[in-house]
């Protein structure tokens, strides 16, 4: 279940995988998907489930199917480390797509963009589009809204009876929203949410409004 | 030949008992049979407490086993190794290998000891990777590191005994299971080897026996259990408060009854004061000398997050006389003797008889003398413990070890361990593993589950994996990858604990190591005390922190986790039976009960104190919710179970969520929805029926079994976490195992080490046994249910723990929407 949400005159949903789609530019943001990273630490004689480099896949078609972009934009850390086998699958599943695919570089991402090139995607360091930003690192440019990662943002809530509970989460500020990480194996970061800013915590198939 | 044989031992005996008589002793019947034994070729399990001579009860034999091997030492000295000590703290390890020398020195042999442990020098090692001293004093996790060297059977072959002392220790920890893997090598590749144990009084000691030797096996059948038996005399002395008033209801550092102490510290040659944590070891130290700044210079710190040096002095100057008092935390429950150590304090709960009954053995030493030890509460319901103490201690109630079983993880990290030096043939490994306590009955199948997943990571392979860790060439498993090596080498041990970062002085000077999470929570700028100084925290560099002196007064101390143990069932009745005196007459009550008075009081406003026929549960409202108490007096891990149980069959009533707590008296449900108590009575929520399936069920809803995770992920290396001291950064290999667990959940939870985690929780923490006897002893009592305005006094300490559990059935989603609600209320 997506959750619709305006901002500075343009439509945006907040799917609950953590993808952003911009209406209006046929574009869906993705953030933070760190493929390879499962293989990377496989590499490394730490085994972590196989399973886990499928079901980026898996998610990503889910989520590219819900929405049939023309544009799918990565906002850095695609990839989480030198080549390895995942870039096989990632190929492949590019060959797939039908959509245009753009990659911000994040600071993970270390593999040359000629081999991106190769795969007919563009590798640039920032994307304007209109009023709206699009970085890895989130930035703040006078006159522009900034769309980022890199943060992996959650929210901490806390309820009646010492309840609590640690969330993935969109997190906006004035000027600027942060993405969740997409990818399956990436870990969060707990934001303090502030007057100005507005949550959106992602719980299992909802996207929630706190 | 018999008889020849006969008459040289006891030529041999002749010489241990004149070197005894030279220093103007008499061996004690332990002693002597120990040595006898061991030149029998027996194996076995000594139990002696701390300072009665157990070291020279070993050391003996083994240089007399030397004689006896080469009657013309003199001229033909063999090399090698002959002999290994395990100790658990390598802080112990200079007073055994002075202990050794002694005797080496007297009888006049040219033995040589040394000392192999995580202190020991890159130089030093390599110097005895070359020439082995005769007897090696070393850790569980420094063997290990030996059976990771190459060529390691070439190194062992000729030795003909290992004492692994303060068994009772590692018995119940994984570093036992470490050591029984370690054995059961050993047993092959050192034919000849002999394998005692040293352990202190516990409940369970012919299984400690049975664990240390292999069940079933040719060296079991071939062992003795030789027990010490000396009488020691221990006298348990509470420091009770002048007004019980002021006095606080719950747990805290103990300071309200500082005063007290500084006589006592006054009137002996020196004291050794024991906390529960780190942390608070810290506060008092810095507070006693705040408050009496004349103990300046004679009173010092102890606990295992100091430098080495630091804590090496300590121990020096304890055994010099040169110090009033030491601040500590069970660092010092192990070793040797400290002769000029005439007191113990113990502050706070210390949460096991056994552990209590060792501390108190440390003042005293001389046989026959009584020990004293003072139990400081701090709070007033440790009171109740300190009578349960008192009567522990005369009926020497102990409590057992349980042993892991199946501890997949450890078994992961030996195999590994093994293929990285020569490589292993399973077949052969297979035999030697079942032969442990921890994997007898070892299904096939398992261990070819653990075989694949040393080489696959996983059961299955897939075209693009690159996993790399154990090769398989015709038939010998091994790594071959230097990196994997290196970090495996790095990681063995079984001890785990967060991230450790060394505190160092911007000006050089490393002052200890302390927890990255504590780290990770301070700004430049922040004052923290630790170490007993003053620091001001810089930055964090490379893996260390910056600090430098600070003037102010300190804002922080570092809280470590651990210090949490739980009562015994033998420590819970004592415990309950102390609690029933409450409602007798007065003269029949300890000096702690009568002291309670006050407190009793106030309970019995709104509620009542339970006696034997009674089960008491309690109902308020505060602003934190609705609290529902349960007071079975079973201890923590009864508690935490029966809490987890009830609050999953109250779950499936109406979705609802629980944040749980639990102390040694009894466990608080509380929640944002008041429990209809009528209801849960009616239903008999608290029947055994259907426990085991409830009880996994409820599993799977709670936390407990993620941080069981925690450990089992790093032990089987799949958590790589660094290494401060070495300067080591392996930053891109980091990861956090709560991600981990998530990832096993969602994606392989078949694995068997995710398994692992639940099955430790059900064995170890959950104590499913003893939930069913409780549960059988409340059905036999009369239910007592108040319903309060406010907190009483036995609800205080459990309501206010910050430790706590979770269970929901309600749906994520509305379960948001409801916080939400509440909060925009």
């Amino acid at each position: 279940m997506t959750r619709s949400l305006p901002i500075q005159q343009s439509n945006f949903e907040l799917h609950p995988s953590g993808a952003l789609y911009w209406v209006d530019q046929s574009m869906l943001l993705i953030s933070d998907v760190h493929l390879g990273k499962v293989s990377h630490f496989r590499k490394y004689g730490a085994a972590v489930p196989q399973n886990a480099i499928a079901a980026n896949f898996r998610l990503l078609d889910a989520t590219v199917q819900d929405f049939h972009p023309e544009k799918i934009c990565f906002l850095g850390d695609l990839f989480h480390s030198y080549l390895n086998g995942e870039w096989e699958l990632f190929s492949e599943w590019v060959s797939k797509v039908k959509s245009e695919i753009i990659l911000i570089a994040g600071n993970h991402d270390i593999i040359s963009p000629l081999k991106y090139e190769g795969l007919g995607i563009k590798v640039v360091p920032e994307l304007v589009i209109g009023q709206f930003l699009l970085t890895h690192h989130p930035e703040e440019r006078e006159g522009l809204f900034n769309f980022a990662g890199h943060i992996h943002p959650a929210v901490k809530i806390r309820g009646q009876g010492r309840q609590s509970m640690r969330l993935p989460c969109f997190f906006k500020s004035p000027r600027q929203m942060i993405l969740p990480a997409f990818g399956t194996f990436t870990g969060m970061h707990t934001l303090e949410q502030k007057n100005e800013d507005e949550v959106f915590a992602i719980a299992e198939d909802q996207v929630i409004k706190l | 030949m018999a008889t020849k044989s006969t008459d040289r031992d006891k030529a041999l005996y002749a010489l241990a008992e004149n070197w005894f008589r030279q220093q103007q002793w008499k061996p004690f019947p332990f002693q002597t049979k120990a040595w006898k034994t061991f030149l029998e070729g027996k194996h076995g399990l000594l139990n002696a407490p701390t300072g009665s001579g157990k070291t020279y009860a070993l050391w003996f034999p083994i240089v007399l086993q030397y004689l006896k091997d080469n009657p013309d030492y003199k001229n033909k000295h063999p090399k090698g190794l002959k002999a290994i000590w395990i100790t658990p703290l390598r802080a112990l390890s200079l007073e055994i290998k002075q202990s050794a020398e002694r005797v080496i020195r007297d009888l006049g042999t040219p033995l040589t000891v040394g000392i192999r442990s995580g202190d020991t020098s890159t130089k030093e090692r390599a110097q005895q990777k070359r020439n082995m001293p005769d007897l090696l004093i070393t850790t569980p996790e420094s063997l290990q590191l030996l059976l990771a060297s190459k060529g390691y059977d070439k190194q062992f072959r000729n030795c003909s005994a290992i004492v692994v002392d303060e068994w009772h220790e590692l018995l119940g920890t994984k570093r036992g299971v470490q050591m029984e893997l370690g054995l059961s090598r050993l047993k092959t590749v050192a034919p000849q080897l002999r394998i005692w144990g040293i352990s202190a009084t516990i409940g369970n000691l012919e299984q400690a026996r049975e664990v240390l030797l292999g069940p079933a096996s040719k060296a079991l059948e071939n062992s003795v259990l030789i027990r010490a038996s000396i009488p020691k005399k221990i006298k348990v002395q509470s420091i009770i408060p002048d007004k019980m008033d002021n006095f606080p209801w719950r747990g805290h550092l103990g300071l309200h009854l500082m005063e007290d102490v500084v006589p006592i510290i006054e009137r002996s040659r020196t004291t050794l004061l024991f906390t529960n944590t780190r942390g608070q070891c810290e506060i008092w130290y810095q507070r006693l000398l705040e408050k009496h700044p004349e103990l300046a210079g004679l009173m010092a710190m102890h606990h295992g997050s100091i430098g080495k040096e630091t804590r090496i002095w300590v121990e020096e100057a304890i055994r010099d006389e040169r110090l009033k008092a030491v601040v500590c935390t069970s660092s010092l429950d192990l070793g040797v003797d400290f002769a000029p150590v005439e007191t113990v304090v113990q502050i706070g709960g210390p949460k096991g008889v056994a552990r209590f009954m060792q501390r108190a053995g440390r003042s005293g030493h001389r046989p026959g003398e009584e020990s004293v030890i003072y139990f400081l509460p701090t709070h007033a319901l440790e009171l109740v413990e300190a009578s349960a103490l008192k009567k522990a201690v005369e009926t020497q109630t102990v409590e057992d070890r349980l042993p892991f079983l199946y501890s997949y993880d450890v078994l992961l990290q030996y195999l590994t361990t093994l293929a990285v030096s020569d490589g292993f043939v399973p077949g052969e490994i297979f035999h030697e593993v079942r032969g442990t306590f921890c994997f007898q009955d070892l299904p096939e199948e398992q261990w070819q589950w653990l075989l694949n997943f040393l080489v696959m990571g996983s059961q299955s392979l897939k075209s693009y994996d690159e996993y790399k860790k154990v090769e398989v060439e015709d038939g010998i498993f091994k790594v071959t990858n230097r990196g994997v090596a290196m970090r495996h080498r790095l990681q063995i041990g079984t001890i785990v604990s967060d991230a450790q970062i060394s505190v160092k002085y911007q000006k050089g000077g490393y002052i200890g190591t302390i927890e990255e999470s504590f780290i990770s929570k301070l700004k430049p700028g922040d004052v923290f005390t630790f170490a007993g100084r003053t620091l001001e925290f810089l930055r964090v560099k490379e893996m260390q922190a910056m600090v430098r002196n600070s003037r102010s007064k300190s804002t922080k101390t570092p809280s470590w986790m651990g210090g949490r143990l739980t009562l015994t069932s033998q420590m819970s009745e004592l415990l309950r039976e102390a609690l029933y005196t409450a409602g007798e007459p007065v003269d029949q009550q300890t000096e702690e009960i009568r002291a309670l008075e006050s407190l009793f009081k106030r309970q019995r406003k709104e509620s009542i104190v339970p006696k034997p026929s009674e089960f008491l549960i309690e109902t308020f409202k505060t602003r934190d919710g609705y609290h529902h108490l349960f007071y079975p007096f079973e201890g923590r891990f009864v508690h935490e179970a029966m809490g987890s149980l009830l609050s999953y069959r109250i779950s499936l009533l109406n979705p609802i969520t629980f944040s749980l707590a639990f102390n040694d008296y009894g466990f608080e449900l509380l929640s944002d929805q008041p429990i209809d108590m009528q209801q849960v009575l009616d239903n008999d929520l608290f029947t055994i029926e259907y426990m085991h399936e409830d009880l996994q069920n409820s599993l799977n809803s709670t936390e407990m079994a993620r941080r069981k995770f925690r450990d089992i992920a790093v032990i089987s290396g799949m958590v790589f976490t660094g290494y401060p001291n070495k300067g080591i950064k392996m930053k891109h290999l980091q990861s956090n195992s709560q991600l981990l667990f998530d990832v096993f959940r969602d994606y392989e939870p078949e694995n068997l080490l995710f398994q692992q985690a639940f099955r430790e929780t059900f064995e170890h923490q959950l104590e499913e046994g003893r939930l069913r006897m409780a549960l059988e002893r409340i059905a036999e009592q009369e239910v007592v249910w108040k319903d309060c305005k406010q907190p009483t006094p036995l609800s205080f300490p459990i309501i206010t723990d910050g430790l706590r559990e979770k269970l929901s059935s309600e749906k994520l989603a509305d379960r948001i929407q409801r916080m939400i609600a509440k909060l925009q209320k």
